[in-house]
């Protein structure tokens, strides 16, 4: 097992700037899911650790070793790719005897090697087939055992669930997890898909635009989201966001709305509104956690989306928009006047200026 | 019939069909007899007799003076036949795996990226695109004992070079083969770029990443990939061999002697020369069978079924 540094990675191609100053540490035998949209610099990032792109500045380092110039071939990671890369004019047991043939393994460790990964991804039935022509779920497993057999301490995945359907997504995700718990590796994973980080990783490193915006475990990020980009970007409808301004009354602090009405600040929130610099804020809470609230916000629905177990609820005045998410019994219809609030300590305030949270972590 | 089983309705629909269909390829088919049986049916028959452009009739006659597998026997002992023949194959056998050679490496050069690579392309692919008689003239020239050839390995050597390239018996063939590599060799690089480029890069990552160094990615993934083009390629310049004939002729016209003979400018010669038509037809009938014994081997080689060679 083996911990991976990144330490002032900067990496440009041309005039483009593809990671802007990173510094991150996935730790001895972690699941660290790298997760933003199209575009945020992740697979580059994960490029970088596996040795096909140099960065333009900083190092890389595996453990205390400095590896940021050893060649891929050397570095002895697994990789699996999005569309697998499997060898397809090779038999499955071709295939998985390759890193072997590479290295030269003499023929008796090779064959037991083989058999021995085989009978673990339950691949013995099919070591013979040619491998053009399997099925995803086979391909996945036959590309996770290719790179597993060379006994990697380090096993890179990039989005390798995006070719697969929704259904088989949930059981393809079970399968990984299960597969990393066995293995035990540091295992890194780009992924697009909120759900597949959430659900997977021991940690979540969240980028966008090239800068890293937040590393936590995934519930630390979700509740916590350090700016309004992850307070966004998490979560299914993301995080309401409502402008206002910090006003102090006597000692309580509040929120008023850019809408019209204010919402309460108390105890930490109180505490994070005051000490802030400037008034400017976003008020930010999870549409989980909103209330009916006869004190509340007043707000006209626009949507009800009834999606089984849970409603999700549209509301707005003028251009700002809210989100609740409630169960399937709440009685509401287009065209109702509500009034919300957002629960206890679901309040995350952000500085309008700067889009940083305020809270005191 | 008022009974009829859902079995012969099919096939009584299905017989007017196939009618139509033989109705519709009949244009196409006529096309092939006229374009290939009916040359090689003619062949056939003019090379069982002795018939040649002197003999006073029209070939339609040739069964008249027919004399059996004779052309064919004669042939068989024929010295000069198997030398052109010989000729040939020491070409498919030198050049051609020359040419290979040069175009794979040269394709693997331009998967790379360098300064240059567009000019050089274009620049390289000047030697296919002229006439193969302007190039015969050319390098007739280029291989004159006080040619420029002869010129550079003098001001290279420091010595007095005058190689008799052309009149030497043992020099014109690699005269000719080195006027064939040069104008050849884009076509083999042409092709096997084509067949680099079909390669996966993600699973040349892929081999590079489980630990693969450079020859062993070509061996374990490049080469099965393009197997199937290199045999195409191959198959191509091996039968384009057997057809060398105007850059050789201006070249060396076949000589000295019958030094540079090669089976296409046997057949020409013995057709102008000794007007022994039939006798020609008979060589050029085996060189044909020969040929496509030849082809079924290669397609050996290509695969079986639709997964390889994806």
């Amino acid at each position: 097992m083996t911990s991976i540094h990144l330490d002032n990675i900067v990496k440009k191609f041309g005039d483009f700037t593809a990671i802007q100053t990173m510094n991150l540490e996935v730790r001895d035998g972690e699941f660290l899911a790298l997760l933003g949209p199209s575009g945020c610099g992740k697979s580059t990032t994960m490029n970088i650790i596996a040795g096909m792109e140099t960065p333009t500045h900083g190092t890389v380092k595996f453990g205390e070793r400095d590896i940021t110039h050893v060649p891929m071939q050397k570095r002895g990671v697994g990789f699996v790719f999005q569309n697998y890369a499997i060898f397809t004019h090779m038999s499955v047991y071709e295939n998985l005897a390759y890193g072997l043939r590479m290295n030269g393994t003499p023929k008796a460790e090779l064959d037991r090697k083989v058999q021995e990964i085989a009978e673990f991804l339950e691949l013995t039935a099919i070591l013979h087939r040619p491998s053009a022509g399997l099925s995803v779920n086979i391909l996945q497993r036959l590309a996770i055992g290719r790179s597993a057999i060379l006994e990697p301490s380090i096993f890179l995945l990039d989005e390798p669930l995006s070719n697969v359907d929704a259904a088989f997504r949930a059981v393809m995700r079970q399968e990984l997890k299960q597969l990393q718990r066995n293995f035990k590796q540091t295992m890194v994973y780009v992924t697009h898909d909120q759900l597949e980080a959430m659900t997977m990783a021991d940690r979540i490193a969240v980028m966008d635009h090239g800068v890293l915006q937040q590393v936590g475990t995934p519930i630390d990020v979700y509740n916590n989201p350090r700016n309004l980009f992850v307070a966004q970007f998490l979560g299914s409808p993301g995080m309401n966001l409502l402008p206002g301004a910090l006003a102090d009354r006597g000692g309580d602090m509040f929120v008023d709305l850019e809408l019209g009405g204010s919402i309460a600040l108390k105890g930490s929130d109180a505490q994070a509104g005051r000490a802030a610099k400037s008034r400017d804020v976003v008020c930010g809470f999870r549409p989980e956690a909103v209330q009916f609230d006869d004190a509340g916000v007043s707000l006209s629905v626009t949507f009800v989306e009834r999606i089984g177990a849970r409603t999700i609820v549209h509301m707005g005045k003028g251009a700002a928009s809210v989100k609740a998410v409630f169960d399937n019994k709440v009685a509401v219809n287009v065209g109702d006047q509500t009034r919300i609030a957002p629960q206890d300590n679901a309040i995350r305030l952000f500085a309008a200026q700067s889009g940083e949270s305020l809270q005191v972590a | 019939m008022t009974h009829s089983s859902p079995q012969t309705s099919n096939a009584a629909k299905d017989a007017p069909k196939s009618r139509l269909g033989l109705w519709l390829t009949l244009p196409a088919q006529l096309l092939i007899l006229f374009v290939a049986v009916f040359p090689l049916l003619m062949q056939l028959y003019l090379s069982f007799s002795d018939w040649t452009p002197l003999a006073g009739r029209s070939w339609t006659r040739a069964h008249e003076l027919w004399i059996g597998f004779w052309n064919y026997s004669d042939l068989f002992a024929d010295p000069r036949f198997w030398g052109a023949l010989w000729r040939t194959m020491i070409v498919i056998g030198i050049a051609v795996p020359v040419e290979f050679l040069l175009g794979l490496g040269l394709a693997t050069l331009f998967m790379q990226d360098f300064r240059g690579k567009k000019v050089l392309y274009s620049t390289l692919l000047v030697p296919m695109m002229i006439v193969p008689a302007v190039a015969g003239y050319m390098f007739f020239l280029l291989f004159q004992s006080d040619g420029p050839i002869n010129g550079l390995l003098s001001a290279l050597t420091g010595l007095d070079v005058s190689i008799r390239w052309l009149t030497d018996p043992d020099l014109a063939i690699f005269a000719v083969m080195i006027a064939d590599i040069w104008q050849w060799t884009p076509l083999m690089f042409l092709i096997l770029l084509a067949g680099l480029l079909g390669v996966p890069r993600e699973q040349l990552t892929a081999a590079t990443l489980l630990g693969a160094s450079p020859w062993q990615r070509f061996r374990t993934i490049v080469l099965p990939k393009i197997k199937v083009i290199i045999v195409i390629a191959l198959a191509i310049r091996v039968i384009e061999v057997f057809k060398i004939f105007d850059t050789l002729f201006i070249m060396t016209a076949g000589g000295p002697g019958t030094a540079t003979e090669t089976i296409s400018v046997f057949f020409y010669k013995i057709m102008t020369l000794e007007l022994a038509w039939s006798y020609v037809a008979a060589a050029g009938l085996v060189i044909l069978i020969a040929l496509s014994i030849l082809a079924v081997a290669a397609m050996y080689f290509l695969p079986k079924s639709k997964e390889a060679g994806k």
